[in-house]
């Protein structure tokens, strides 16, 4: 009988919104993802589309200044925030939202009402999107992935990301952004095994439309996200000073 | 078409050290137009990140002792195509095949690996 009044008592004791913001049968989202990549094209996925974004002259001028290691224009000595390649230079900065997503290694999301983590190998960075009906929460000022809260629309959880420091690029390839960058990421399952996430970024400072692009993600059931320390790069400073050294 | 460390140290004398630059995180270090495939005996493996290394000793054309070092992959990504941290042991003969470091080192980014005439896969096949 207790359980029973419980069962009964407690939708009642929710708030009203955050109820209209979780249907019944939330889709559930949570497992181990890697995006679709063949084992050929692992590292290649530099960018979020085929072509040049369209960036207004205030990112061109940034984009000039930016030597990455990968895509089309790949330096040796890379100033990238996350792996530069250039001797005595910082790195292991976050990759941020939304290039985190590029960085190739697989997520989990872990889903929990009111709230979905998206737990990337890479380092173990954390997003975490609320879904309980807050609203944004940028009290922090600009962080490097952000405030993220998301609404279910039907099949598909709409995140919508503000707050977005401009000390990350946005893919791999060196395209900046501004701290006014918008992200918007429509994520869902098309099946047991494939979850799909359509991205968009608006940033009026840096570029002259919206863009983005589809990124679709295998499920894994048998896999784990395993420790990634990207400071573990001093492990490999042996390897490089020998590779520096040239042919004796 | 198999180049040998002779045919190979014979060209990469020309080249002149190039500035100390690392060429980790990307290919751009690594000329992928022209594979390289070394035998030796390997002498360390280090399954560790970003990046998984192979150390050996291979025979140059005069039967001397070369040292070569390979680049794999992170060990997640080993973890996953069915590797361990005793995947490769001191002692074991070995065949790698992969991209050579542009600035003529012994090094090389490793695209095949074989192990006591064993391949050792390195993608998850996903």
């Amino acid at each position: 009988m207790g359980l029973l009044w419980l069962a009964v008592a407690a939708p009642l004791a929710l708030p009203a919104v955050l109820l209209a913001q979780q249907p019944a049968a939330a889709p559930d989202l949570s497992g181990v993802w890697n995006l679709r990549n063949s084992p050929q094209t692992r590292y290649l996925s530099y960018s979020f589309m085929g072509e040049e974004p369209p960036m207004t002259e205030w990112a061109q001028e940034k984009f000039k200044l930016t030597r990455p290691s990968f895509g089309p224009r790949s330096f040796k000595d890379s100033n990238d925030p996350v792996n530069p390649t250039t001797l005595n230079t910082v790195g292991c900065f976050p990759p941020g939202t939304p290039r985190i997503y590029l960085q190739p290694f697989p997520m989990e999301i872990i889903q929990t009402p009111g709230r979905l983590m998206l737990f990337y190998e890479f380092n173990h960075f954390i997003r975490q999107i609320w879904t309980d009906g807050r609203p944004h929460n940028t009290d922090l000022g600009n962080t490097w992935f952000g405030d993220s809260i998301g609404k279910w629309e039907g099949d598909t959880l709409v995140v919508d990301t503000i707050g977005i420091n401009d000390k990350s690029w946005i893919d791999r390839a060196g395209h900046p952004h501004s701290d006014q960058l918008h992200v918007v990421e429509r994520m869902k399952r098309t099946d047991a095994a494939t979850l799909q996430i359509d991205l968009t970024f608006e940033d009026a400072k840096a570029y002259t439309k919206p863009w983005g692009g589809r990124l679709i993600f295998q499920r894994h059931p048998t896999w784990n996200i395993t420790e990634m320390v990207c400071e573990d790069n001093v492990n490999f400073d042996e390897f490089l000073k020998n590779e520096a050294k040239g042919a004796k | 078409m198999r180049n040998r460390v002779a045919c190979l140290a014979a060209a990469a004398g020309l080249l002149l050290l190039q500035s100390a630059l690392l060429a980790h995180h990307g290919t751009a270090g690594y000329n992928t137009k022209d594979p390289v495939m070394v035998d030796g005996v390997v002498t360390d493996f280090q399954f560790v990140n970003p990046h998984c290394v192979v150390s050996l000793n291979a025979k140059d054309a005069k039967g001397e002792d070369q040292k070569w070092q390979g680049e794999l992959t992170s060990p997640n990504h080993l973890l996953r195509a069915g590797w361990n941290s005793h995947s490769i042991k001191p002692g074991d003969k070995i065949t790698i095949t992969g991209w050579r470091s542009t600035s003529g080192a012994n090094s090389m980014w490793i695209t095949k690996t074989v192990v006591n005439g064993q391949e050792l896969k390195t993608a998850a096949g996903d």
